[in-house]
């Protein structure tokens, strides 16, 4: 009987141990929450894969976010969406009236946050639909632009760079892990915020890009 | 548990050894794991099952040279206990599909698991398996609850109807083990009584 209880006692230690690895010290419990805490505590570079959009000229990925003065906020949407993206299309309508707002008082600081939706179903998006898109949500290309990955294999690499989980919920449409994605201005993505924390995700880029160049 | 018929006894190798290699193969896991209910409920099940018969199928000189360190079943259900609450983390579910490491380790721990029961649960008495499932069942609940009313997804790879499904069916099963164990120990007492009177 004394084996039996070492050995049950050494069991609960080892289940303890696998426990606490598993959620980041009892933190977090699912994998969305270890993904925020994770790239909280370790930035992730963006990856330089070629995109392009309405407005914007052919270049990579990592040079348009990491230009040395903007922080920008990204999110995944695709232009077929009816559900999710709605949602996020009317946070990102506020954030860029608070955005316009603040340029129109101060001038320029607030022009260092920035706005990218990034589109998932690059087959489809192409800048022309994604230019129609942004005039239906009224996006101010000053404040607020659309991209897209042409290689539906770089849209790939990027969703797991980002860990971006894309699922199709068999009614035609996607479900997504959908967030607000903070990145720097070195191009790194450094918070992700849920899009119910939309003035949280908003103060902290405009915290972070005043750091930067006071 | 264990007390199953020699000649049956002789089929269990093989049979859980082709339940395990089944499982396997990566279109049965594709598919079994495409859905949150399948891997959890059908998936998770048939490795224990797997892990059973493998256990079953040991000779009674390894059981008893293990049983030393397994008094009344014991540690046997406390490691199977321990398992079951970790393989209820969402986050393993979503790291069991990327990460080959961790599904490995989800194989193992449910066919340990499967083979803790098989080797505890007859040595363990009413009393030691009315512990286990007194703690096993509760949580089993309150994860099927948190599952079916949780308004986000908890895992990233899943839908939302689907974690919703899950969860019912865990609640259900927890209800239907623990019914089923109770209905087990009135007729066990029934007998004693019965036996006592004569």
């Amino acid at each position: 009987m004394f084996r039996s209880a070492l050995l049950s006692a050494l069991l609960a230690l080892a289940a303890y141990a696998g426990s606490a690895w598993l959620t980041h010290d009892f933190q977090v419990w699912t994998a969305e929450g270890a993904r925020r805490l994770e790239v909280a505590l370790q930035p992730i570079a963006a990856p330089a894969l070629p995109m392009d959009g309405p407005g914007l000229r052919a270049q990579p990925l990592s040079q348009f976010l990491a230009d040395g003065q903007s922080v920008t906020l990204v999110d995944f949407v695709y232009t077929r969406c009816q559900t999710v993206c709605l949602a996020l299309g009317s946070v990102y309508q506020q954030m860029q009236a608070t955005l316009q707002a603040a340029a129109s008082q101060s001038g320029a600081p607030a022009q260092r946050v920035k706005l990218l939706s990034i589109s998932f179903d690059g087959q489809h998006d192409t800048p022309q639909v994604l230019q129609a898109y942004a005039a239906r949500l009224s996006a101010d290309p000053g404040f607020w632009q659309f991209a897209r990955l042409p290689d539906a294999k770089d849209t790939e690499r990027l969703l797991a760079d980002f860990q971006v989980v894309v699922v199709p919920d068999g009614r035609g449409d996607f479900e997504h892990n959908a967030a607000l994605l903070v990145v720097d201005q070195h191009g790194r993505l450094v918070r992700i915020f849920d899009y119910a924390e939309q003035q949280l995700a908003l103060d902290y880029a405009r915290h972070l890009a005043s750091q930067a160049s006071p | 548990m264990s007390g199953l018929p020699p000649a049956w006894r002789k089929w269990c190798l093989p049979a859980a050894g082709l339940l395990l290699c089944l499982l396997a193969l990566p279109a049965a896991r594709l598919w079994l794991e495409a859905s949150m209910t399948r891997h959890m409920l059908v998936q998770f099940p048939l490795l224990a099952l797997a892990g059973f018969g493998l256990a079953a199928s040991l000779r009674q000189r390894w059981v008893e040279r293990m049983n030393r360190w397994n008094g009344h079943g014991i540690t046997g259900l406390f490691a199977a206990a321990l398992l079951l609450s970790i393989l209820m983390i969402p986050r393993l579910l979503d790291l069991a599909l990327v990460d080959g490491r961790i599904e490995l380790a989800k194989f193992l721990a449910l066919l340990v698991c499967g083979a803790a029961v098989q080797l505890s649960w007859q040595p363990a008495g009413l009393l030691v398996q009315g512990f286990f499932l007194g703690n096993v069942l509760p949580m089993t609940v309150v994860v099927g609850y948190l599952f079916e009313s949780s308004p986000v997804r908890l895992c990233n790879a899943y839908l939302l109807g689907d974690q919703e499904r899950l969860g019912q069916g865990l609640v259900w099963i927890a209800a239907a083990v623990a019914l089923a164990w109770f209905a087990r120990l009135v007729l066990v007492l029934m007998r004693r009584d019965m036996a006592a009177d004569a």
